[in-house]
């Protein structure tokens, strides 16, 4: 049934559909109204969950890693420093190959402290060994959330699911809801093969000596990569049965003989393609949406890439000192293919930052007039830096 | 090893590692004598009957206990109970019971009818021949029977028991009871051979020549010659004379205003028998000093404490550190001692010295002594092996010579002289008899090194109460009713759970509770060493702590081999 | 269930038939005489084989766990170090949801409970979870090497807190655990050790019978840390209680309800002098008699604020808890 409402409404919805058992969460701006929503659904008896109020993000991590360990699907919620101060938990769940699901509201990492939009948050976490998705718009936040505990299920690695806080979070837009028979359908009961249970004792969590402890991060290298199929064959599953596709590890949109691209996570696709609707008469340009940042989806990035000349890497997050994140990774990709096309990496958005639907004339004139970029601030405003600090 | 998946471990797997290779020192369980064990004359191990008594299985407990002793109904009325006072519970609140203890089991394997764990000889058993059926000679008896030897009892006197039932007052010890231990070791295969009196009726040589091995028990029915200043009456008569006198015939002198000499069991008792027989003053004067307030090198009067105590209750009046100087006499019969304080006194060396103290005098006027001085063996068809000697001279197994298989024990091999002595001198005499007999070599019986209680860990322990002996009031006394009173069943059993269990298992899982590691085991059964649990030494660490909080001292540290 | 027999059973047949729940077995890492193994072996005794355990990082998850073995023969899961209380509400919230009985109990050492767990510690026992929480305190971080922790007692040498001239041990005092689980107002809360077994396990026990949060610190010594022979463990443990430097009580809603007699209070030194981390007060130094007043005057503190000295002798007191009889026969 398709009804507008806000994208943290809708997410808890997507939640409640899944039937988990168990939910932990510390309150932090942009994730607090999925976490008051699904409050409410239980107090109105409309879903039948443990709600753990815990003390900080660092329990909320903790408490539903417990929970999935001991036979209940958890869910959980944070944003920004929320997801700093869980981190070494994230590293344990994925280490110890939990499933759970997480929605990142993704908000810029503080310092300076921003309440705003940037993708800071979860890029530093990529490492931690989770499964990470990014939601173009509020209606793939709902399906991706879904298949994310499929997924996590089936591929005892826990997923974490991107969505720009505010704009997508608190943004209306009309979604089409699933019922719980759909989602039933989709996702059966939990079942955790390793699950405490007194009648099978076993220990989790094990000191490992360095005899064995590369083993266990090639394992846990390989289930990643491996997971790419899994996350694409949900899709597919899921589009079966709701007629919705997000397009798998990563899609792209536009003529088949652009020369240039425009590759991005998250909402921002959703702008660009505003953006090319507003101007016609700029040229041919093939927008990317990469679905996928972990596991990184590198011989779909090659084969999205083939042919182009310029690839424009749009991000929102960067590693000071170095530059970009995703460009960087795209780079690295790209270094294995024949005639990779010229890669000019930006920031942009960072910490909220609007993002007007010129930027699109903007960047493809930038690249036209000023070859590649390795990586700059795009809409960066000099006039508001000191001299000593340009 | 294939990992698993997150690294996960399967119950039990830690059973794999062999922490046991760490140990520098491993526990093993070391069984020591408890303190009563090493000081019974008899060689009964307390701790070990106390044990199967607080498990509560009496019968086990006396068998336990007739394994050295098989008197223990009389022992435990008569014995001086040296357990008692090296007991190590005397030093946390009291010590245990045992004396009591033994009584009971003594008296509740008359009224069931236990049998002794005795067979009779086989056809063809050596022969070994006892002279003398008191204490020694009866113990001798069992403890050969034990050994499957045949044995011929040779007693001068027409029933066996000797001073039991010959002087041993029935107040103390009464005759029923020694009937019944008596009876009961003469029907168990013994060849018993009344009214034969060595040197009148039976020789020495026919009993060498007639038997393997011979054991002398006669006893010392001679009194010591005693040394005082001046005449004596001719009527003088030694304490333990009278004793018997009384004892066989109910006779006794008329008297009134007796002085007994003498400060042990034998001037005691006869004390006590004058007072209930209606004699109005009897003194006892010993240089020996009464038990309570001994000075250093003091020697103190050798009759039981208690004893000496009921008889003051029954107004016998006592005199000790002090010696009679001399006789009073008027026309041949005596009318006072003159008394004079004294002191016996332990040597640096070991010997004992009795002094007087010149200006110390007094009167007693009395009309009779008895002196009550101590006896020497009767050498009537023995005086070539006793050679003019008061008592045999034998080593410690009650050997005259090497290899001669001719022993002597008991009263006649001087000493103490108790019971519970004699009880053990039969014991050895049978086992050196039974080496002797085989051709084996003779091993030492001591027990190893006893527990003190430095070493027990009494952190374990609650005090108790130790439940005393009760004894008939002063007015209800007679010479036929025993005066002191046994423990019941339940009382026995509390006093056998206040004992410490020195040196051996006591099952409190002590051990078991508090290792680290859970390598000591529990089994319901015994392990091989005697006790309830078994060291898994595939993962003890050696860390010691079993071994610090054995309450008992059972557990000790010994290096790895 | 038949028992085991020493004559007929071989070892592995005996080790399965003991008639005590082997929630820790054998074949962990643990020092020679570790107080905390004895502990963690003796608390999963009374609870039984029910149960899922959330431990923290430290000696005891250490020693038990190195992969690919495990002495645990229970359900256990260790995370990380901070989170062993917020692990177990997890694990509580998910069982209520599955309508299971089984019990959750969080496990961690005094530096994963005084300090960098205190925060989850806090919110476990605010949200009254059905989960008991047990603090093994050996009071120092051991695992590391024995460095100090809030935990530590006053002038006791750890590797951050040593002797010299300007410093006579930890200059700080032990951290007052109890009136910060007080003030939680949880229905129970207890300090056991393993000195006295019985009454450790009986406070488990009753730790794990009511409904809601509750605390048990077992005081644990560790002779690698604390100085002395692994022998000497239950002795020194012992001494704690009964010198009043550790007091043995129960609180419920954060009132005492029941503190251990002691029914001969024996001087700190007692206690002190046995441990190589104290050795520095029995030297001939002001500053050393300073600190021992000092200790003594804590430990009477104690005994006057908890009401310690008993009036009579009684059976659960210090010196009658951990009586022992023939056959074994013990109250918990």
């Amino acid at each position: 049934m398709r009804e507008a409402i806000e994208g943290s409404a809708a997410i808890a919805q997507a939640v409640a559909f899944c039937r988990p058992q168990v939910i932990a969460a510390y309150p932090i701006t942009p994730q607090t109204h999925i976490v008051e929503n699904l409050a409410k659904f239980i107090a109105e008896g409309r879903l039948s969950a443990e709600l753990v109020s815990v003390e900080s993000e660092f329990s909320a991590a903790s408490a539903v890693l417990g929970a999935a360990v001991s036979g209940s699907r958890a869910y959980t919620a944070s944003s920004a420093q929320g997801i700093l101060l869980m981190t070494e938990v994230l590293y344990n769940i994925a280490g110890l190959r939990i499933p759970l699901v997480l929605t990142c509201a993704n908000r810029a990492v503080g310092a300076p402290v921003s309440a705003w939009n940037d993708q800071q948050d979860s890029m530093a976490v990529r490492d931690a060994g989770w499964i990470q998705l990014y939601c173009a718009d509020n209606q793939e936040a709902v399906d991706t959330t879904i298949q994310a505990f499929r997924i996590a299920e089936r591929t005892e690695l826990p997923v974490m699911v991107c969505v720009d806080g505010y704009a997508l979070t608190h943004t209306l837009e009309p979604i089409e809801l699933p019922t719980q028979e759909l989602v039933d359908s989709f996702l059966p009961p939990y079942h955790f093969a390793r699950s405490l249970d007194p009648r099978n004792p076993i220990s989790i969590g094990n000191l490992v000596t360095p005899e064995y402890y590369t083993e266990a991060r090639y394992v846990h290298h390989r289930a990643l990569e491996r997971a790419a199929d899994e996350i694409v064959a949900a899709d597919r599953a899921w589009a079966e049965i709701c007629g919705r596709e997000c397009g798998g590890l990563l899609a792209f949109e536009g003529p088949n003989d652009a020369r240039v691209g425009i590759l991005t996570l998250g909402s921002v696709f959703g702008t660009l393609a505003d953006a090319r609707e507003e101007y016609p008469g700029i040229p041919r340009v093939k927008l990317i949406k990469l679905r996928a940042m972990r596991p990184f989806p590198i011989v779909a990035i090659q084969r999205a890439c083939h042919g182009l000349d310029d690839l424009i890497v749009l991000e929102r997050a960067l590693s000071p000192g170095a530059g970009g994140i995703v460009g960087a990774e795209v780079r690295a990709a790209l270094s294995e293919i024949p005639t990779p096309p010229r890669v000019h990496n930006f920031a942009v958005g960072l910490g909220g930052r609007d993002m007007p639907l010129s930027i699109l004339p903007r960047l493809l004139e930038t690249i036209r007039t000023s070859g590649p970029t390795r990586f700059n601030f795009f809409d960066l405003e000099l006039n508001k830096v000191a001299e000593e600090d340009r | 090893m294939i990992l698993t998946r997150g690294s996960f471990a399967r119950a039990g797997s830690s059973l794999e590692f062999n922490t046991g290779d760490w140990r520098v020192k491993r526990p093993v369980h070391v069984h020591r004598a408890a303190p009563c064990h090493g000081v019974c004359p008899a060689g009964e191990d307390p701790q070990a009957y106390l044990a199967r008594l607080a498990g509560g299985d009496p019968r086990a407990a006396w068998q336990m206990l007739v394994k050295a002793n098989p008197l223990p109904a009389i022992t435990g009325r008569v014995c001086h109970h040296p357990c008692e006072w090296h007991c190590n519970r005397a030093r946390f609140d009291s010590s245990v019971a045992i004396h009591s203890v033994e009584r009971f089991l003594g008296d509740l394997a008359i009224e069931k009818g236990w049998e002794y764990p005795v067979r009779k000889p086989q056809p063809g058993a050596p022969q070994v021949a006892i002279v003398g059926a008191g204490p020694a000679g009866l113990s001798a008896a069992y403890h050969l029977l034990m050994r499957g030897c045949g044995v011929t009892l040779i007693e001068a006197q027409p029933v066996a028991g000797g001073l039991l039932r010959e002087a041993i007052p029935p107040y103390r010890l009464p005759r029923g009871i020694v009937q019944s231990e008596v009876d009961r070791l003469l029907t168990a295969g013994i060849k018993f051979l009344p009214n034969q009196r060595l040197g009148r009726d039976v020789s020495i040589e026919e009993l060498r020549s007639d038997f393997r091995a011979l054991f002398l028990a006669p006893g010392s029915e001679k009194g010591r010659e005693w040394n005082v200043d001046g005449v004596v009456p001719i009527d003088l008569r030694s304490g333990l004379e009278l004793l018997k006198e009384w004892a066989s015939h109910g006779n006794l002198p008329s008297l009134t205003r007796v002085a007994i000499i003498g400060g042990g069991n034998t001037a005691i008792d006869l004390a006590r028998v004058l007072r209930f027989t209606g004699v109005p003053e009897v003194h006892v004067i010993t240089f020996q000093t009464m038990p309570g307030d001994v000075q250093a090198r003091e020697s103190v009067m050798s009759a039981l404490p208690r004893q000496i105590e009921q008889a003051i209750e029954e107004k016998v009046i006592i005199h000790d550190r002090r010696g009679v100087r001399r006789l009073i006499l008027r026309a041949g019969r005596v009318v006072g001692v003159e008394m004079v304080q004294m002191k016996e006194i332990t040597l640096d060396d070991g010997r004992h010295e009795v002094l007087s103290f010149e200006g110390t005098e007094s009167v007693l006027h009395v009309d009779h002594v008895i002196p009550a001085i101590g006896q020497e063996v009767n050498p009537t068809g023995m005086e070539s092996l006793l050679d003019q000697r008061p008592f045999f001279a034998t080593d410690s197994w009650g050997r005259l010579h090497d290899d001669s298989g001719v022993l002597a024990g008991g009263d006649a091999r001087g000493g103490w002289g108790t019971v519970s002595g004699a009880i053990g001198d039969g014991r050895r005499a049978a086992i050196a008899i039974d080496s002797y007999l085989k051709g084996n070599p003779l091993q030492a019986d001591t027990p190893a090194a006893p527990i003190t209680f430095a070493e027990l860990n009494i952190n374990y322990f609650e005090h108790v109460p130790r439940t005393e002996i009760a004894a008939l009031s002063v007015e209800c006394r007679t010479v036929e009713t025993e005066v002191e009173s046994g423990l019941n069943s339940a009382q026995a059993t509390a006093e056998g759970n206040r004992c410490f269990s020195c040196g051996e298992c006591m099952a409190c899982d002590n051990c078991w509770t508090l290792c680290p590691d859970n390598a000591v085991l529990k089994t319901t059964d015994h392990a091989s060493d005697g006790s309830h649990y078994i060291f898994d030494y595939d993962h003890c660490k050696g860390c010691g702590l079993c071994a610090h909080e054995c309450p008992a001292r059972y557990i000790a540290m010994v290096d790895e081999p | 269930m038949p028992r085991a027999s020493a004559k007929t059973d071989s070892l592995a047949e005996l080790q399965r038939r003991q008639p005590a729940f082997r929630g820790l077995d054998t074949g962990h890492l643990a020092c020679q005489g570790c107080g905390q193994a004895l502990g963690a072996r003796l608390v999963t005794e009374a609870i039984g084989p029910d149960v899922l355990i959330a431990n923290a990082t430290g000696c005891l998850e250490v020693f038990t766990t190195a992969w690919p073995r495990t002495a645990w023969r229970v359900p256990w899961f260790h995370s990380l170090f901070e989170n062993a209380a917020a692990v177990a509400s997890g694990m509580e919230a998910a069982l209520k949801r599955q309508g299971r009985p089984t019990k959750v109990v969080a496990m961690g050492g005094d530096g994963g409970t005084f300090d960098i767990g205190l925060q989850s510690l806090s919110g476990m026992l605010e949200r009254n979870h059905n989960v008991l929480y047990v603090c093994f305190d050996n009071e120092g971080y051991m695992n590391t090497g024995a460095q100090r922790s809030s935990s530590t007692p006053h002038a006791a040498m750890t590797t951050t807190s040593p002797i010299g001239k300007e410093r006579m041990g930890k200059r700080h005092l032990k951290k007052d655990i109890l009136s910060i689980i007080a003030a939680h107002h949880i229905p129970y809360a207890a300090t056991a050790t393993v000195a006295y077994p019985s009454d450790l396990r009986q406070k488990v026990r009753r730790g794990l019978e009511i409904e809601g949060a509750a605390f048990v610190l077992v005081h644990s010594p560790c002779p690698l840390g604390w100085g002395h022979d692994g022998a000497l463990s239950i002795e020194v443990a012992r001494l704690a209680v009964q010198t009043g430097v550790l007091p043995l009580i129960e609180m419920e809603r954060g009132e005492v309800i029941a503190a251990m007699q002691l029914r001969t209070v024996r001087p700190v030194s007692d206690y002190l002098k046995l441990q190589g981390r104290f050795r520095h007060l029995f030297q001939n130094d002001p500053h050393a008699l300073e600190e021992l007043e000092h200790l003594q005057a804590l430990a009477n503190h104690n005994i006057e604020v908890y009401g310690l000295r008993a009036e009579s002798p009684t059976a659960s007191d210090s010196e009658g808890a951990d009586t022992v009889r023939r056959g074994g026969l013990r109250y918990a």
